[in-house]
């Protein structure tokens, strides 16, 4: 379990440039969130949303500029580094990532059971609370593929919440539910997060749910961040890109 | 011009071949690496053990029974040619014992075996699966990779002790029932001219092929590109890799074993 307890820095990008075969992903793209923060990415599709969750995580690694998560350097990509600093972050993958030779409550149970730092008690109560908590109660022996895709975006989001880590990424936490599920799940997420002062980066498509629970937002797109600021301040913006993608308009730069 | 293309294609084509090469090796290493000390999953592997080994079984059973009466019945033309009863048991032994056990078998525990671990890994790398894992501070070659190449080695050298052990028994009953010989005939012309020696150079291909598909298999699997399209060609790689991996495997080890 980790508990934030100081006012560090909980993500530092700067300067970050990312390329696959040639084809420049992010550019030269910096942000900042301080510990607790809750902050909302959206933009355009293939902008670069995802691929800034995973190098926040390491599964991506910049070809330039520096990555701080938690106060440890991860740009080099050493794998101890790496391992260390993952134990204190979850994360909710856009296509769930849920490990299909396991089953619903062995999937929940995973980031505990690894640790081993808690009794099998003890995690068969957390994965039945986090279960209800996502709508799912009684749902520990059903195995991923007899779920609907928004059931396992839910389970993915129990799964990446269960050891309570310090730094939370969702990747489209809400597609494919249903706009009471989402607010449900927005909810739940924001209560985690007061409950245990971690940091949260969400990644969505649904531009008022996100500005909704955001307190801060940031628009990526071509890979550069187009604006970070407030919440409340986004359609305010001077960038006419950045008000366009907001408004939904057919008029526009976009 | 056409020079040019052919070269080209040769170039593309060896260095793709480098490449992959490559890639298998740095994945041994890797595997070498995890299992000094050894940081065995036990659930995993029994379970790859089960399901690769134990459900082998039957296939590899029927394919050893009738490969025995293939032998027999090949050899059985000169047999009575030559009236050589004395001589079927010591060569359907030599032959399954040495190379048509060995490498058989690890055809066919690859296109059963191989292929669908090639298919399962490179499905978990497509939905992230594999993510998910690193994600969560596990790295997925000791976790995932690891069992399977123990399981895949292990189940493939018992395979092919038991399969040879079936061939000779087919052997003997096609050669019982089709050519007329004495179960004693061939029970002695095999344990007259079989030594343990034999015994032991199918068992070490055995293990070495186990290796290579166990290998190629996860390699192609955990390296895919794409969706279902990249699942569908690393299989096909896997299958085309291990064939030919037990082949040359299969003439360098014949060449150096005693």
């Amino acid at each position: 379990m980790s508990q934030v307890t100081d006012t560090r820095t909980a993500i530092s990008v700067q300067d970050v440039s990312v390329a696959f075969d040639g084809t420049e992903v992010l550019r030269s793209l910096s942000l900042s969130l301080e510990q607790g923060g809750r902050l909302g990415i959206l933009g355009p599709a293939a902008g670069g949303k995802s691929v800034l969750l995973k190098l926040l995580v390491g599964l991506v690694a910049p070809d330039a500029g520096r990555v701080h998560i938690l106060g440890t350097d991860i740009s080099r990509g050493k794998e101890k580094t790496l391992m260390r600093v993952r134990r204190d972050v979850g994360m909710l993958f856009q296509n769930y990532a849920l490990f299909d030779f396991m089953t619903v409550g062995e999937n929940v149970a995973f980031p505990l059971a690894r640790l081993g730092e808690t009794e099998d008690d003890e995690i068969a109560d957390r994965v039945s609370a986090r279960l209800k908590a996502v709508g799912l109660a009684g749902s520990e022996a059903k195995m991923p593929s007899e779920l609907s895709g928004g059931m396992k975006k839910r389970v993915g989001i129990a799964r990446a919440t269960i050891a309570r880590p310090a730094l939370l990424l969702y990747d489209e936490p809400t597609a494919g539910l249903d706009p009471v599920t989402t607010s449900k799940m927005y909810e739940l997420i924001a209560a985690d997060q007061a409950d245990t002062g971690c940091t949260v980066v969400a990644v969505s498509s649904d531009v008022g749910a996100l500005m909704n629970f955001s307190t801060e937002l940031a628009l990526v797109h071509e890979g550069s961040v187009r604006y970070r600021g407030p919440s409340h301040a986004i359609s305010k913006s001077e960038d006419a890109l950045v008000r366009q993608f907001v408004s939904g308009d057919d008029a526009g730069p976009l | 011009m056409l020079g040019d293309v052919t070269i080209s294609a040769i170039g593309r084509g060896t260095l793709f071949a480098w490449r992959e090469l490559g890639g298998i090796t740095i994945l041994a290493g890797q595997v070498l690496r995890a299992l000094l000390p050894p940081r065995l999953d036990g659930p995993e592997l029994f379970r790859n053990l089960y399901r690769m080994g134990n459900r082998s079984l039957p296939i590899i059973a029927l394919t050893a029974f009738f490969v025995g009466g293939i032998m027999v019945i090949q050899a059985g033309v000169l047999v009575k040619q030559l009236n050589a009863a004395g001589l079927v048991g010591w060569g359907a032994g030599y032959a399954i014992f040495r190379e048509v056990g060995p490498m058989l078998i690890a055809l066919m525990f690859s296109g059963r075996v191989g292929s669908n671990n090639t298919a399962e890994l490179a499905t978990m790398t497509v939905t992230e699966q594999l993510d998910g894992l690193r994600a969560l501070a596990i790295d997925p070659i000791p976790y995932l990779v690891v069992p399977r190449v123990i399981a895949m080695t292990v189940s493939l050298l018992c395979l092919v002790v038991l399969g040879n052990l079936i061939a000779l028994y087919g052997g003997a009953f096609f050669a019982m029932f089709l050519l007329d010989l004495e179960f004693s005939t061939l029970y002695y012309s095999l344990v007259d001219n079989i030594g343990w020696l034999d015994f032991v150079h199918g068992a070490i291909k055995a293990a070495v092929f186990g290796s290579a598909i166990a290998m190629t298999s996860c390699y192609f699997g955990i390296s895919v590109r794409g969706g279902a399209v990249g699942v569908g060609k690393a299989v096909n790689a896997a299958v085309v890799a291990a064939a030919i991996s037990i082949v040359t495997l299969d003439f360098l080890l014949t060449a150096v074993l005693p």
